[in-house]
């Protein structure tokens, strides 16, 4: 909350005027846990970020990094020796409709390291069109990426379309991590209005290798009670891991999903096939689903979430 | 067969497409032969041949799939007749019925107009969002073995272009069973109004009849489910005619979640 409220205030200062009206009204929704009735604001947000990482003397370092609009990245000192985290920020604290941010992350060869977010993405309820963000990464030969943006909440009457393009070289390795809540869950909200759209791409050399497409719409709490859909579920996320050998990490995500330090309300499923691991995870408690997924996802990869992750 | 019988039904009963662009492009019947009746030959014979592939004794093994309903059954996400009904409603209108209506229209429509890069990128494209392994073995054993099937058995100038240019592009073309079903229509000249309900209509069906075999249920009431489901079939068909590429995606998360989960089920009887 705090470094948020820093950078609010830092955008407020900055040239982007037409800004702070927008950042105030999100932020005393974000403080006041209403977000979904925070006043309409017609101004439209546009961010682009764009970050490049290259291998040099052995270390991966920033190679390029932009950034215009609401839109920004900032690279936290981390421990010595862990691969560099890039922190993506959205400067207007949310989205809503005509929104568009566009972030594009790239790894060159050889190099690792985290792209992850500053807090979770607000989808705020939109007065026409929907809010669009567009990410894209591309992992060069070698390369280790992970992509952990924290969950995307849609509140009612939000409409989001999302795109993820990945491009892989054939040996890259990658982690990404996408949760959406349809409102919160405990505070009683229930999104009996929105739209979702989000399609993952996901090329491997060129190829079409892996396509994501979750779609919701319309009375969004009924199209998830159905049996075949949600059972009752509002949070989802999936989990993807490409790797030439990423088969050969099966045995082991499935132990973590079906451990017996598993959230009760989770319910969550694995498979591989084709240099690829995905893990889906559905629960009606956002706040369960985002504990289970940090325990995955810390086990997995093998050390703690990055910072912002428990801010 | 069920299926069939009522696939002609529902062509009857107005599934039409929008515009004119829909109808077949004409194989190697006589498009212009009509009866006193008003039945085209060539309609009557697409329609016959239609059947004859979606028949569950075609060969491509349809009936050691489940989509994944083996695993809800063993759950007890699906223990009677009305639970396999919403089960396959939500597949329909949220899942793989939804996304295969709009993959099938396109590459139809593709196959007709013999645009072949688009049509390669609809076969790579339907490969690709393919959920879990055992999804991936259904839709591309049943894609593969469906196309074979056609190619021996209906050997066709049209079908056999587009076959070659595919082949030529991909080495294995990565087939899905509706992209196939879909292809193999257009280039023997069958009406899209009719091939994609028809398709859905067999997909459902092959679900059904492995819910009756699992949960099990009786053969009467593996009917009625598929009967009450017509107007959800036809209602998938008319929104994936008018639906482009962009529409894909769907909410079928706890089926594709029963799929990875079946990958681990202790006895099965599906491949999928």
């Amino acid at each position: 909350m705090l470094a948020t409220d820093a950078i609010l205030d830092r955008t407020t200062a900055g040239p982007g005027g037409a800004v702070s009206g927008r950042a105030a009204g999100s932020a005393a929704g974000t403080l006041t846990g209403a977000g979904a009735a925070a006043p309409v604001v017609l101004e439209r947000a546009r961010g682009r970020a764009e970050i490049a990482f290259k291998l040099s003397a052995g270390a991966t370092r920033v190679d390029r990094l932009f950034q215009e609009g609401q839109a920004k990245i900032r690279l936290p000192r981390g421990e010595p020796g862990d691969p560099p985290t890039a922190v993506v920020i959205n400067t207007a604290g949310g989205v809503t409709g005509g929104d568009r941010l566009d972030i594009a992350a790239s790894w060159g060869p050889g190099t690792a390291a985290t792209v992850t977010g500053q807090a979770a993405e607000r989808i705020y309820r939109s007065s026409g069109g929907a809010g669009t963000i567009h990410n894209r990464l591309s992992v060069g030969a070698g390369a280790t990426a992970e992509w952990l943006p924290q969950e995307t909440i849609l509140f009612d009457r939000s409409r989001l379309a999302r795109r993820l393009e990945v491009d892989l070289a054939a040996d890259a390795r990658c982690l990404i991590v996408e949760s959406v809540f349809f409102g919160r869950g405990a505070m009683g909200e229930r999104v009996t209005d929105g739209a979702l759209s989000d399609h993952w791409r996901l090329r491997r050399d060129g190829r079409l290798v892996l396509a994501e497409s979750f779609r919701a719409g319309g009375d969004t709490t009924a199209l998830f009670a159905g049996r075949a859909t949600g059972a009752g579920a509002i949070a989802f996320a999936t989990l993807l891991y490409a790797a030439p050998d990423a088969d050969r990490h099966l045995d082991r995500l499935r132990g973590l999903v079906d451990d017996d330090a598993r959230e009760p309300t989770v319910e969550a499923g694995t498979s591989a096939f084709d240099g690829f691991l995905v893990a889906r995870l559905l629960s009606p408690s956002p706040q369960a689903l985002r504990r289970d997924l940090v325990r995955i996802l810390e086990a997995f990869r093998g050390r703690p979430m990055p910072r912002p992750w428990s801010c | 067969m069920p299926a069939n019988g009522t696939a002609i039904g529902m062509a009857d009963g107005g599934i039409r497409a929008a515009s004119s662009e829909d109808a077949p492009v004409g194989g190697a019947v006589d498009v212009a032969a009509t009866a006193p009746d008003g039945t085209s030959r060539a309609a009557s014979a697409g329609l016959l041949d239609l059947m004859v592939w979606l028949s569950p004794a075609f060969p491509v093994g349809g009936f050691t799939y489940s989509h994944g309903l083996e695993w809800a059954i063993e759950d007890g996400s699906v223990a009677t007749a009305a639970d396999l009904e919403a089960w396959l409603a939500d597949v329909l209108r949220h899942g793989a019925g939804r996304n295969d209506a709009i993959l099938f229209a396109a590459a139809w429509r593709a196959a007709a107009g013999s645009d072949v890069a688009t049509l390669a990128e609809i076969v790579e494209l339907a490969a690709a969002l393919q959920p879990t392994r055992e999804r991936r073995l259904e839709a591309s054993q049943q894609g593969a073995a469906f196309v074979k099937a056609v190619t021996d058995a209906w050997p066709h100038d049209a079908m056999a272009a587009l076959v070659a240019t595919l082949q030529a592009r991909f080495g294995t073309v990565p087939w899905t069973y509706a992209v196939a079903v879909a292809t193999a229509s257009a280039a023997h000249g069958i009406a899209l109004s009719d091939a994609l309900p028809a398709t859905l209509q067999a997909f459902a069906a092959n679900v059904i009849s492995a819910g009756v075999r699992a949960i099990p249920l009786g053969q009467t009431d593996g009917l009625r489910i598929l009967r009450r489901l017509g107007p959800v079939i036809a209602e998938v068909a008319v929104e994936g005619l008018a639906a482009g590429l962009d529409d894909l995606g769907g909410a079928a998360v706890r089926a594709d979640i029963a799929s990875m989960k079946h990958e681990t089920q202790y006895t099965r009887l599906f491949r999928s």
